[in-house]
Parts: structure tokens; sequence; C-alpha cells
């Protein structure tokens, strides 16, 4: 008797337990309507009085450098595609998303895509980059989880962890799929690399989850890249905002190239530069559409191989032989090695004895991206360097053409001393 | 029971017969040394770099330094690390009596990987800094650590050796020790930073061009050491393929042997994965193509041809990662992989001829 009393007391707990999200299973387009009563902190500025004739977004963006994300906008809504998700993507990898601004009607027509309520609120990030723009926006306060605390440099977020403002949620398909449903995030920004036993956003489209494959890494250019911070505005329609803040250091990077605009070739110093991941007999160099090739070419100076017919039009790195890439460097005025771990040029040569005969290495002229490091390890340089390649830029310049920029104190390099 | 394909019929005496196929493997041995020598991705004349090889300099001093800092180190690094890996897998297979064994079987390489790993991946952070104090992560640091590493399996596997009767069980034991250890690498790698996983990514790639004078002068000895080893335990190597309980009875001490099997291999193994990465692939194709060229089990023969074609194939492999025509350079693993795979498949095949003839 008091058994199966239990029992159907259990049973209705049950139901009711599983009702919200059998119902969310079931609609997946009814977003706006069902999320709006979730995250209550957004509907404070919610639409009371929709007017299908009120354009309720008076600030708009449009990416100028960046190719990886279109926006359109409609009267209470905006249509977002991530077009290259990652690199090599076809168009059937592109993302939709629709924008819909609270209050507002769901369009209908958008069956692909997915529908996120605006403003989103409460976010999740799941990568450095995101970081300073979500601060840059006034929007760090939104910020409730990260992926993994230790890869920030970040000052706040150590702050925030400590004051147990964020969850950590870890990435990959191994991300903790249940702390992010228990948070209720408004949004989850990841990026996407293709391979989905890395990738994050499958397994939190699954779970129903408001994710967004936000990958700036594609960007070719330092510019392009900065400029996802319009993309992350469009959530919180921060578009006025980010507008300043990206014009801002547009032209202030323009400025800086246009420095260097009129040295003449022989004006340009040789450089050898290396991603962070060469060892022992493989290279990695900078092709000549690459991220890296766009900052040497803007800081007026020349890449050690950078004329080989291999990397023209390549946008990423390519593995050189440490034969051919000692006999081209070996006179090359400056040296980025984009190490981690070394404090020294010694501890550097400490690596591998041939680096020694490097001209840069002799005249104390290699210059490393660790200026700033957060307490887990983690390089600014990839995180508000990312922001900000204004400040990168004058690095650099400031290291090949001091007299260019006499009052730039370095930000992100630093010059590796002697012992 | 312990009929396998490794320890067939062929009889012992007439080895004096086979040394002529010995010489030109030496002489083969020395035709690619030189042309490891003269081919690189910086093009550089025939007459020059005998030159420098004769004790002159070359017409551009970096023609010089490539070839005696570059090209050298790395043809004498690819040679001895063939020779080693070959051994190793010679002895395992002969000791586990299987033909799948490799001289990273008893989770050594895995351990080499986990001091690696650590070293890689938590370099920086205070914690690791303030136990090292110096840069660890140097050539000599990364080696370092993989000896650490591998030591550390190696210790557990000779401490079970002495429990253990069985070679099998010995052999079920190193792979567990490897998975567990693998575990813990891929732990490591969950939580690092994508800089540090790419560079540990890169050293699982292999390479025989991260070895200059200074390390050579550990690796060589260490190499060296484990070769000499290997000669000595020839005659117990051909008595074990007749089955331990044969060797038993013939008044050798299996276990001692046993241990020393595996101190040469861990040697061998050691020493290579710590100075060039965890090569695969030339440990278990290089004994199989010696038994099927010298058409013996004879360790007195196969360890001498092993040394010779393992050194072959290692620099005939380092040539092929440069791509023709271009200054790149592909991961050494995927070449060795590459002619490794097509010689495990061809042995399975055959084998499996043997077994219906």
């Amino acid at each position: 008797m008091i058994k199966s009393r239990l029992l159907s007391v259990l049973l209705i707990i049950f139901i009711f337990a599983a009702l919200p999200a059998i119902a969310q299973e079931a609609t997946p387009a009814a977003t706006p309507a069902s999320t709006a009563s979730a995250t209550q902190e957004a509907s404070v500025g919610c639409v009371t009085n929709y007017d299908p004739n009120t354009d309720y977004f008076p600030d708009k963006v449009k990416p100028e450098y960046a190719k990886g994300w279109t926006v359109e906008y409609h009267n209470s809504y905006k249509v977002v595609d991530v077009t290259t998700p990652w690199p090599g993507a076809t168009a059937k990898d592109a993302f939709e998303y629709v924008l819909v601004e609270c209050g507002t009607p769901a369009p209908s027509g958008y069956d692909g895509a997915e529908v996120i309520q605006i403003p989103s609120g409460k976010v999740i990030a799941l990568g450095t980059e995101y970081v300073p723009q979500l601060q840059e926006l006034g929007l760090l306060d939104d910020l409730i989880g990260v992926d993994s605390v230790a890869l920030y440099s970040t000052p706040e977020i150590a702050q925030m962890a400590a004051a147990k403002k964020l969850i950590e949620v870890g990435s990959g398909a191994s991300v903790n799929v249940e702390a992010i449903l228990d948070a209720q995030p408004g949004l989850v920004l990841t990026f996407g690399s293709g391979d989905p036993t890395y990738d994050t956003h499958p397994v939190l489209i699954k779970a129903g989850v408001p994710v967004v494959v936000a990958s700036d890494y594609v960007e070719q250019s330092p510019l392009g890249q900065a400029e996802w911070i319009k993309f992350t505005a469009l959530f919180y329609n921060k578009e006025g905002e980010a507008n300043a803040i990206f014009d801002q250091k547009a032209s202030a990077y323009d400025d800086l190239a246009k420095l260097t605009s009129t040295l003449s070739d022989d004006q340009k110093p040789l450089i050898l530069w290396n991603s962070y991941s060469s060892y022992g007999n493989s290279w990695n160099i900078p092709g000549s559409e690459s991220f890296a090739a766009h900052y040497i070419h803007d800081a007026g100076a020349k890449l050690v191989l950078g004329d080989d017919p291999k990397l023209q039009g390549n946008n990423n790195t390519l593995p050189f032989d440490f034969e051919a890439v000692y006999n081209a460097g070996l006179d090359a005025k400056f040296w980025f090695p984009g190490v981690f771990g070394v404090k020294t040029l010694a501890d550097l040569v400490a690596q591998d004895a041939r680096y020694a005969d490097f001209n840069a290495v002799k005249t104390d002229q290699v210059y490393n991206n660790d200026a700033r490091l957060g307490a887990g390890g983690g390089d600014d340089y990839y995180e508000s360097g990312v922001a900000n390649p204004q400040d990168v830029l004058a690095d650099l310049i400031k290291i090949m053409h001091p007299d260019l920029v006499p009052d730039h104190p370095l930000v992100y390099f630093r010059q590796l001393p002697p012992k | 029971m312990n009929q396998t394909p490794i320890a067939s019929t062929t009889e012992i005496p007439h080895t004096s017969s086979r040394s002529p196929l010995l010489i030109v493997l030496l002489i083969l041995l020395i035709a690619v040394f030189l042309l490891s020598l003269a081919l690189g991705s910086v093009a550089i004349p025939l007459d020059q770099i005998v030159r420098v090889l004769l004790g002159g300099s070359a017409s551009r001093d970096s023609w010089t330094q490539i070839v005696l800092q570059f090209r050298l180190p790395k043809a004498l690094t690819g040679m001895l690390a063939g020779a080693a890996l070959g051994i190793g897998g010679l002895q395992m297979q002969t000791l586990f009596r299987n033909p799948l064994a490799d001289p990273y079987v008893l989770g050594i390489s895995s351990g080499a990987s986990l001091g690696v790993a650590l070293i890689v991946l938590s370099v920086g952070t205070p914690g690791v800094m303030l136990l090292a104090g110096v840069s660890l992560f140097s050539d000599l640091g990364i080696a370092l650590a993989a000896s650490l590493g591998s030591a550390l399996v190696l210790a557990l596997v000779l401490l079970v050796a002495r429990r253990v009767e069985s070679s099998v069980t010995l052999l079920i034991l190193g792979l567990m020790f490897g998975y567990g250890v693998s575990a813990v690498v891929s732990l490591l790698l969950y939580f690092s930073i994508a800089q540090r996983i790419q560079a540990y990514v890169n050293w699982t790639f292999g390479s025989f061009g991260a070895v200059t004078w200074d390390q050579m002068q550990v690796f060589a000895p260490a190499i060296l050491i484990g070769l000499a080893i290997a000669f000595l335990l020839s005659k117990s190597l051909n008595a074990l393929l007749l089955g331990e309980t044969y060797a038993r009875s013939m008044g050798m001490n299996v276990r001692r042997v046993r241990r020393w099997i595996i101190v040469s291999t861990a040697l061998l193994a050691g020493a290579v994965t710590a100075f060039c990465g965890p090569i695969g692939f030339l440990g278990i194709a290089v004994p199989h193509l010696c038994r099927s060229l010298f058409n013996t089990s004879d360790h007195r023969i196969l360890i001498p041809a092993t040394i010779l074609m393992g050194g072959i194939v290692a620099m005939i492999a380092d040539i092929l990662t440069q791509l023709p025509g271009t200054q790149l350079v592909l991961p050494l693993n995927a070449i060795t992989a590459l002619i490794g795979a097509p010689v495990v498949i061809w042995i399975i095949l055959r084998s499996r001829g043997l077994k219906a003839a």
C-alpha cells in the first residue's frame, strides 16, 4: 500500500521534472517564447509592444576585414552566417544563426538555422579570444563559465573564479554538458576544427544549448580576427560600442602600417619567424597569406624563406627542413622564435647548439611573444593580443624600426636576455 | 605450444656461407651513409662535400656547417637509431617468441612519452620551475625526461620479471604499463594549452635531426653499449628460440638472460626515444627483413645483419622525409610507417603461407 503510493508520487515527480525537457525536445524552433522565461535577466530589456515596422537595431555592423561571417539585418531579427567555421570548410559546413530580439516573434523560413534570443545574457566562453571581446564590450559580468580557468591570462578571470562566479566546463566532446545545461547560459561561444573528436559544438547542439561556432582563428589578417568583436556584439545589441572600439583599433593599425609603407626594400630587415611548434628537423614557416606574414609585411620586414614558391598563397605554415632554414636564416637580423618555457638566450641555445650560429642570436636580437604570461602559463599574446593587433604591430615596428614609434613600450614581445 | 613462424627450422652451423651477404650489406650501409651526406634540402655540390669531409672547408661557410653540424650527426643518428630499434625488436621477438613484438612492447616508449609530456606540457608553470630551477625544455632536458620515464617503466618491468615465470605474462604486463602511462599522457594533454600540445605532438613525429654533437656524446655510447650486450647474448638468444624449458635444460639461467635482454632493449629503445622521439615500425620490420633475406634464425648472423639493415633502412627513411625538389620536410614516423606497414603485411601473408605448406 505504502509502497505503491510512494511509487506513484515518484512517478508524478519524474513526469513533472521531465516535462520541460520533453517540451524543449518537441519544439526546438519555438525557443524565443520558452527561453524568455528561462533567462529572466535577459527579459528585462525585452520588447513589450512589438511593432513589425520598427527597426529594433538602429546600430549596425558590417565586417570589412573579417571574411568568416556575414550579417543581414531585419527589423526585429538578424541573420548571421558563419561561412568558414574551420579552414577548408565548404558551404554545407556553414552555420546560420537567427538572432531574434527578445519579445518579438521568431521569423519563419530559416529551417536549418539555430534561433537565438538576444540580448543573450549569461554567456560561457570556450576559448581565450572571447574574453577580451566581452571585456571591451562591458559584458564581463555576463560571463558565467569558461573551459579551464588556468588557460586564461586576463586577471579578471582568475578573480572571478576565486569569487566562485565562474564554472569550468572543459571542452571537446567530453565537455561538461550537465554543468552547462544547469547554468542555463543564453549563449555559448566556441570555435570549430571540423573534427568531431575535438569539437565541442556537436555535443552542445545535441543537448539543445544555444552554442555558436565563432572561429575567429580562420581569419588571415590580424584586423580580420580583431573584427570578430563585432560578431560577439551582435548577440548583445552592442553594435555601436563594437564599431567605436574596432574603428579606433583599425585606424591605429593603419596609421602604423603607413609608417612602414614608405620604407625602401633594403630598409626592410630580413627576419626569421617560426611558429611555436618547431622541433628538431622541422621548422614551421608562415605562408605568404598567413596571419604572421601580414604582421611581418605591415611591420616593414622580409621573411626568411618568404620567397619560397611553396609558401606563396599559403595561409598556414609549412614544415621546412632545419638545414634549409639554417642556410637561409644565418644572416637574418631578428629572430622571433615563438617558443615557450624559455627565459634567456642561453636557454634557447641549450635546445640546440646550432642556434648559436644565427646572426640574430650573436647580436642578441631575439624577441619572444611571452612578455605577458598568466599564472597557469597562458600567453596573453594569444588572448588580448588577438583583440589588439595595433599593439602587436607597434611592438614589431618598435623592435625593427625603433625610430618610427619612439614612445611605444613593448607590450607582448620581450627581448631575450643573454643569460 | 611454442611453435611460431620466427623460430623456424634453419640449423645453426653454416655461419660462414652467409658472410658475403653481410659484406654486401656493409657496403650498402656505407653507400647510403654517403648518400645521406650528399642529399639535403640545400643543394651543395659533391666536390664541396668531399672537401669538407676531408677536413677542408667549402667555398661557403654555411655549407661547411651544414655538412658537419647537420648532415653528419643526422646520418650517424639515423644509422645508430635504426640499428638500435632493429636489435631491440629482434630481442623482443625472440624473448616473447612473437613475430609482432617491437622494442616498445614493454611500455618503454610510453614511459619516455610520459617524461616528455611532463616536461613539455607543464614547463613554465610555477611548480615545475621551482623544481627545476633551470630550463628543462632543452633538447637534453627532453632526453633526460624521456630516459627517466623509460627507466621507471623498465624498473617496474624488471621488478615484475623477477617474480613472474612466464614471458607471456611479462608481455601482457608490459602492455598494461604502456596503457596506464598513455592514459596519464592523455590526461596531461587534455588540460594543456594548444601551443604545448603542438610541441608534444611534434616530438611524437620523430626526427633524427635533433641530435647535435653535444648530445651524440650521450646517445652514441648508450646505443653502442646496448648493441654490445646484444652481441654477448646471441648464443643465449639462439637457445631461447627453442623454448625456455629447453634453454633451461641446457643449463642456461633463463631469468638472468631475460633480465639482460630487457636491459639491452630498454637502453636501445630508451635512448632512441629520448633523442629522436618514438620512432615506429623499424623495430618490427627490420628483423623480419633480415630473417627472410638471410633465411636463418641464428642470432650470430641476425644481430650483425639487423644492425646493418636497421642503419640502411633508417637512413633511407630519413632521406625520403625530404620532399624532392622542395625545402619541406615530412614527419619521420610517417615515412617509417610507409615502409614498415607493407613489410608487416608481407610478413603476415608469408607466415600464413608457411603454415599452409
